[in-house]
């Protein structure tokens, strides 16, 4: 079997795994819906009906999950085993319920709720126009009667919000971490700065844009396979497509230098000792009509010729474009400086 | 809250304690000049508050690495390993985090940053690795009054003409009722390891100049490195506009002088869209442009659209000889979209197509699909294939992850990463990557993981790594 085979195989049997692991284990999910307007009850013979509060005892805590105990009410014993499988609600949902501080004790007792559950649970018996309704509510209900409008202004979210818990929470309507997030991050971290740092530290920027540590975030955090890592899988093989196909995006987090600083660590340079010459046949020379010559590649990326030619005087390129130089005068049409001459760099070249 | 602010107060650790009534140095020069800059502004802003109404955070997190793997050091001819290292660094990150800590004249004022990591190597090492390493990342401290700030030490102002710069220095900033505000920082720029190279293991042309060693180099005179800047905004409902400017200087010359422009409006729930400009002064040329989409027009799709228009060598330094070669632009258009069908089925996809100032062109995207068939989100299933084409070369991938909670406190994950290029790349055509990792969290605070990989690529027949982590989390806050 040949080695490509062999990894196809591995792929297509990892592949399958997943699906049968992803696919089995599905639990039976409580209805509400079913508890609280379709099962018969309040006739002769039949069980007295449900509220709320048959089940959920209020308190001054921001839940109030009842234990299994209080299906037995109604449930026979024999059916334990099944009721003890019965999940009532998403383990996410009661991660976030853990993390507000939120007292239901002084809500119910508010004019405008009437001691009422639905208005702001209105997912627990879903409208036909949203059937995913959340049995949580969603922020936007908060806001229906608490402007906070003083802490907005200040972004001050430890009001209502565990800090420890929200860089697990994920904005759903304002700020939403979405497929374009990736790109527009920054812009947003200056525009809402004060927001982000209510569930992010100045820590977690570096994480990622500090690239001198030693260790990258992709081996830091190998279990999170869900965020969208520059440097998954392969990336040491992709990274010099990717960076042509997209000029500027390495400089996000590298300097024009860090290229060629790795690379002549690794020994994989024209820079380090016994390094091999990447560039073909022609790149150099006397024929600038040759295709493989350098000047279209430089004109184009310029930024991958940096990556490695980047040397202050020491740059190779002033060899021959220098004034006077056999390589001709470098600045393209229309390029400008408000650099005075006496700008150490000009005088690279013009220095005489 | 009032009733129960005593027995908080009791339960505080003497961290806090510390933080709260002796904030050391840094804290009472920060107080000084926080209480002459901002005194007049908080006085007249600042919000009535309960008087004894008390909140404060502190988080500390300690993550500790070990691995094991083998690297090559020195490609031969035709990329032939000559000489392997099998290291095995040791790697501690520390960080804690300190919020709405009391200034001796302002409740809940102050927030704190630290954070820092090293490592050992210890194994075999190459010739120019460092046994013993580390770095300060974060440094710094914050004081709140009313509208305004001030944030003092090694920090990270990031955005609009800034793009991404970190600094030993001083910021601050404030908005007022009506929606206007500034911010203003500066302070000198962050060099690895204090004040080594930027770049840090760049040991010059070893070609033109026969250097080996970087040691041989002059060290970098901090003074020589410096930045400031500062924005002034509206942002006030539905609109926020902000006017940039940020000038860098390296080894005492002009690296970036740049005016940033952005704007981002919020027209109705659904949607929103903005633009930023990037302005380099010195050469009066657009550096970056881009206006963006994004819309909910269902509870449960997104759609965002982009264009961008890019002068890549006006990314570099000013201090570049190449900077003055190139004037050739880049634009880039495209699309991402996600539509969660139900609690279980997610799609997303994006695709973007690039052209280039000389004619050619470039295009990718990608989709996936995300599975978490169980309710109870123990199991996550995700399928997701790429497409890259370069002008050059491009390539297929496919990466399947599958995460798996088996235990109360037991999870594993698992992934599969497959590449076809179109071009070889050293007769490799096709390379692969599987990974996996076992995480046991004893306690809501305690998680250690193994993690391990396999690669088989155009650089590596075998590669295999091993990483061990540790991880410690404190927590504590009130109310």
């Amino acid at each position: 079997m040949t080695a490509s085979r062999l990894r196809t195989l591995l792929l297509v049997v990892a592949l399958g795994v997943s699906a049968l692991v992803a696919c089995s284990g599905r639990k039976p999910h409580f209805s509400h819906e079913y508890h609280l307007t379709r099962l018969a009850c309040g006739g002769p013979g039949q069980p007295r009906c449900l509220n709320c509060t048959s089940c959920h005892k209020v308190d001054k805590t921001n839940q109030m999950l009842p234990k299994v105990t209080a299906c037995r009410t109604c449930h026979k014993p024999a059916e334990q085993t099944k009721l003890a499988a019965v999940h009532p609600v998403p383990n996410d949902d009661l991660k976030f319920a853990e993390s507000l501080h939120f007292s239901h004790d002084q809500h119910l007792a508010m004019p405008a709720l009437s001691g009422q559950c639905v208005p702001c649970h209105a997912g627990v018996v879903p409208p036909s126009d949203n059937p995913q309704a959340s049995v949580f509510p969603p922020m936007k209900r908060c806001f229906k009667c608490h402007e906070h409008q003083q802490q907005w202004d200040q972004a001050k979210c430890s009001a209502c919000h565990e800090r420890k818990a929200m860089s697990q929470v994920m904005p759903q309507s304002f700020l939403r971490h979405n497929q374009g997030w990736m790109r527009h991050h920054g812009t947003m971290a200056r525009q809402k700065r004060q927001v982000c740092s209510q569930c992010h530290s100045q820590q977690q920027c570096n994480d990622c844009h500090d690239v001198t540590q030693n260790l990258k975030i992709e081996d830091r955090q190998p279990e999170a396979i869900k965020r969208h890592f520059v440097h998954r899988g392969n990336w040491l093989s992709v990274h010099p497509i990717e960076a042509k196909s997209q000029p500027r995006r390495c400089l996000s987090c590298h300097t024009e230098k860090s290229c060629d600083g790795c690379h002549v660590r690794h020994g994989v340079s024209a820079n380090a000792v016994r390094g091999a010459n990447p560039h073909p046949r022609g790149w150099v020379g006397g024929d600038p009509g040759n295709p493989d010559f350098h000047g279209k590649a430089a004109r184009r990326d310029i930024l991958t010729c940096a990556g490695c030619h980047d040397q202050g005087p020491a740059t190779n390129c002033i060899r021959c474009h220098k004034v006077g130089g056999s390589g001709g005068n470098p600045h393209p049409h229309g390029w400008k400086s408000a650099r005075s001459d006496n700008a150490s760099m000009c005088r690279y070249c013009h220095g005489g | 809250m009032s009733s129960s602010a005593g027995g908080r107060e009791n339960r505080r650790s003497s961290l806090v304690g510390s933080l709260r009534h002796g904030t050391g140095v840094s804290g009472v020069f920060c107080g000084v000049a926080l209480a002459i800059v901002l005194a007049p502004a908080a006085a007249r802003a600042e919000p009535p508050t309960q008087p004894d109404a008390d909140t404060y955070s502190v988080h500390a997190r300690s993550a500790t690495y070990l691995q094991l793997y083998q690297r090559a050091l020195l490609p031969g001819p035709g990329g032939a390993i000559v000489a392997t290292t099998t290291p095995a660094p040791a790697t501690e990150y520390v960080s804690l985090r300190a919020d709405d800590i009391d200034a001796p004249w302002k409740k809940d004022s102050l927030d704190f940053e630290l954070s820092a990591w090293g490592d050992a190597l210890m194994g075999e090492a190459g010739q120019t690795d460092r046994r013993i390493d580390g770095d300060l990342q974060t440094a710094n401290v914050r004081y709140r009054a009313g509208p305004g700030w001030v944030r003092l030490g090694r920090q990270v102002y990031a955005g609009g003409a800034a793009r991404f710069s970190r600094f030993d220095g001083l910021s601050g900033g404030g908005k007022l009722s009506m929606g206007l505000g500034g911010e203003l920082y500066g302070g000198l720029s962050v060099l690895p390891r204090w004040d080594a190279r930027p770049g840090y293991y760049q040991l010059g042309s070893a070609s033109d100049t026969l250097l080996r060693d970087p040691r041989a180099l002059p060290e970098p005179s901090r003074s020589g490195y410096w930045l400031a800047g500062g924005r002034i905004f509206y942002d006030k409902g539905p609109v926020i506009a902000g006017l940039s400017m940020h000038e860098q200087h390296d080894g005492g010359e002009l690296a970036r002088r740049n005016l940033g422009a952005d704007l981002r409006l919020t027209p109705f729930d659904k949607a929103s869209l903005g633009g930023t400009a990037l302005l380099d002064l010195d050469s009066a040329g657009l550096a970056d442009g881009r206006v963006w989409i994004d819309s909910t027009p269902l509870e449960h799709v997104t759609l965002g659209g982009e264009f961008l228009h890019t002068e890549p060598a006006l990314f570099l330094s000013r201090q570049s000889v190449l900077s003055v070669f190139s004037t050739d632009k880049f634009d880039e258009l495209g699309s991402t979209a996600s539509w969660q069908l139900d609690k279980l089925v997610g799609l997303e996809g994006g695709g973007y197509i690039e052209l280039y100032s000389d004619g050619s062109k470039g295009a990718r995207g990608k989709i996936a699909i995300k599975l978490t068939p169980d309710r109870d989100g123990n199991t996550l299933l995700r399928l997701g294939y790429t497409r890259v084409r370069a002008v050059d070369n491009g390539y297929h991938s496919v990466r399947n992850s599958l995460r798996q909670r088996i235990a109360r406190t037991l999870a594993a994950t698992a992934e599969a990463y497959l590449y076809v290029y179109d071009q070889a790349i050293r007769g490799y055509n096709v390379s692969s990557v599987y990974a996996g990792t076992l995480e046991w969290d004893p306690r809501s605070d305690l998680g250690l993981l193994w993690g391990a990989s396999f690669a088989d690529s155009p650089y590596a027949r075998a590669d295999v790594q091993t990483l061990l982590r540790l991880v410690y989390n404190f927590n504590r806050e009130a109310p």
